[in-house]
């Protein structure tokens, strides 16, 4: 009845899972001799690790995802009190239906009515990464929370403050006890159990997934094939793999936003003056519903960004990618409107509404 | 007989058998040139016409190691082993570590800040340091990351005559640049740990280094450092360099 599905990437998470559910069933056998009710313990979960992904980057054997884990971890995702307020949750910004995006909107609003300067990033297919944000300014999934939580513009929190509400609240001592053994509330565990929620959060059923692993479904038609080819020459260098990025941080040379003076791109965390106007590149899947485009979603259609691409590149400040050149060392990549016309058919197949409709990640 | 013999070994070697485990304390002792470290109230010179008073002084101490005379290094576990010194709070200033095994200790060291490593391992067994840190305001809000290093007040100069506002915050850009840097220091006498003695290592921290250290900063020039990344890692340098141990009371 304990199911625990292996995971070939996971060997050593298997085995620590397996001591703890014969220790778990020794546990049990012992209260069914007594008579006594059983409380059932956490049950690990599997990190799906789709075949024609890269591999796993978070650490599991850190942070085993468990059934109490995740829906403690969905909880918190949901929960309004995480922002000052207590009405701006990680979902308000973060909505499924667009690939937990913030539906149409180019710069999102926080607390007080405060916008940001950053369009927000979809929450899929994370235990893929290993640096997050626009600029990579959390480089572990565990701490990427504390950014939203505590940016004034955003949840304008803090952590104490969040624990100590949450102390009082009275479904959350029980939850974490369910999750991690007592009803202590610790920041440790709740961004453990956030994790949990986002690591089990993989889009990879989409037609494209389903044609490349060779599933039953529908063949690609001859445009959207066209689309991948034209994909592969022009884009794939950045928008690499499976997971459509090579998690690298260029500048693709877009003009500079003069709304948004504070932005710096990666210089923001590096520091380094040669990292002005880069951003991270961002994930394909599922962009037919994360529109609008960009770090500052000033694009609100595919064919204004691939319009961008084909003529809209300039200087802006910082040292646009070598890979956007052209020969002559002209800035932009070669498309035509047919050419676009199939890549955005292409793009499209990037869409998984087994990921967008599924019931484990809503809300209600 | 035998009685004899024992004793006399132990008096031949002149040797105390050193068993079990006790305490130690580490204190930190915030400086200013020869002063005392005042908050506020005190004006001091910095980098030529540049004088200033200091509203906050507070930095991470972490990865605590303590080497016995034999060469016998002891490593205070890691989850436990990381502290913010905040010269407005007095308790912060004195670490103190249990369980270290009995010995005669004679160097010490630690990092300031936090290591990569650290950041790499997530939420996993850090406890409620990142609370700590965040309620000592030693974290950024728009980058998951710790300030090592907090340096604020007002100043003025020649050039500069109200008093204008400078703020020092150091830390590691991401993955970009490791700014964690690890001192290591000989005890001026040694530190005679035991079951019924807690010796005390006390360290003073000259923070007149932050700004006159191995490079020199004028406030004029930059009174508010954050992220840089040639001068952030130069005021890592500065203050890794402010720590001597002046005592070891046993």
């Amino acid at each position: 009845m304990i199911k625990y599905i292996p995971n070939q990437a996971n060997l050593m998470v298997m085995k620590k899972t397996i001591l703890i559910i014969a220790f778990i069933c020794s546990l049990w056998s012992c209260s069914d001799d007594d008579n006594e009710a059983y409380i059932p313990g956490p049950m690990a979960l599997e990190v799906e690790q789709p075949s024609n992904f890269p591999e796993i980057k978070y650490a599991l054997e850190a942070n085993t995802p468990t059934d109490a884990g995740f829906e403690l971890g969905k909880k918190l995702f949901y929960e309004g009190n995480l922002s000052s307020s207590g009405i701006i949750s990680c979902g308000f910004c973060h909505e499924q239906a667009s690939a937990f995006t913030h539906h149409g909107h180019t710069i999102s609003h926080g607390e007080n009515g405060l916008e940001g300067f950053r369009n927000t990033q979809p929450i899929q297919n994370l235990a893929f990464f290993d640096e997050f944000t626009w600029d990579g300014a959390a480089i572990h999934l565990d701490l990427q929370p504390i950014i939203p939580i505590t940016a004034e513009v955003e949840m304008n929190e803090t952590i104490p403050s969040v624990l100590e509400k949450l102390e009082n609240l009275p479904e959350y001592p029980q939850l974490f006890e369910k999750a991690f053994g007592t009803t202590e509330i610790n920041s440790e565990r709740m961004l453990k159990a956030l994790s949990q929620f986002m690591v089990m959060m993989v889009s990879a059923n989409s037609k494209y997934d389903k044609v490349m692993r060779q599933e039953e479904g529908e063949p690609f038609t001859s445009l959207e094939q066209t689309g991948l080819t034209l994909f592969k020459s022009k884009c794939a260098s950045c928008h690499a793999t499976d997971l459509f990025s090579d998690q690298s941080y260029r500048n693709n040379g877009i003009p500079y936003n003069p709304k948004h003076i504070e932005e710096k791109g990666r210089q923001r965390v590096s520091g380094y003056e040669s990292d002005f106007y880069k951003f991270r590149v961002p994930s394909l899947r599922n962009i037919e519903m994360t529109f609008p485009y960009m770090h500052d979603g000033r694009f609100g259609t595919l064919e204004a960004v691939l319009n961008f691409y084909s003529d809209g590149m300039v200087e802006n400040g910082g040292e646009v990618d070598e890979q956007l050149k052209k020969a002559d060392g002209s800035l932009g990549i070669h498309l035509n409107t047919n050419e676009k016309e199939a890549i955005i058919a292409f793009l499209k197949t990037l869409t998984d509404n087994e990921f967008l409709n599924d019931k484990r990640f809503a809300e209600f | 007989m035998l009685a004899i013999s024992i004793l006399s070994c132990s008096s031949d070697d002149n040797e105390e058998v050193i068993t079990g485990s006790g305490s130690i304390t580490v204190e930190f002792d915030n400086a200013y040139l020869d002063s005392d470290l005042l908050l506020n109230t005190s004006s001091y010179n910095a980098s030529g016409t540049e004088k200033i008073k200091i509203s906050k002084v507070k930095y991470i101490v972490s990865n605590i190691k303590l080497e016995d005379e034999d060469g016998h290094v002891y490593v205070v576990p890691k989850n436990e082993s990381y502290f913010i010194v905040d010269e407005s709070n007095e308790d912060s200033q004195m670490i103190e570590l249990s369980d270290v095994p009995a010995a005669n200790y004679t160097k010490i060291t630690y990092g300031l800040g936090v290591d990569q490593a650290k950041y790499l391992e997530g939420a996993d067994g850090q406890g409620d340091f990142l609370t700590k840190a965040q309620e000592a305001g030693m974290m950024w809000s728009w980058q998951a990351g710790y300030k090592f290093f907090v340096f604020e007040g007002l100043y003025t100069s020649d050039d500069t005559t109200t008093e204008t506002a400078f703020a020092y915050h150091m830390g590691s850009h991401g993955t970009a640049l490791d700014n964690y840097k690890e001192i290591s220091m000989t005890l001026a006498n040694t530190a005679r740990v035991r079951t019924d003695m807690t010796p005390i290592v006390h360290i003073v921290a000259d923070l007149s280094n932050t700004l006159m250290g191995d490079t020199e900063f004028k406030l004029d020039d930059a009174p508010q450092i954050h992220v840089d990344a040639v001068k952030s890692p130069q005021i890592a340098t500065n203050v890794s360099g402010m720590f001597m141990v002046h005592h070891v009371h046993n």
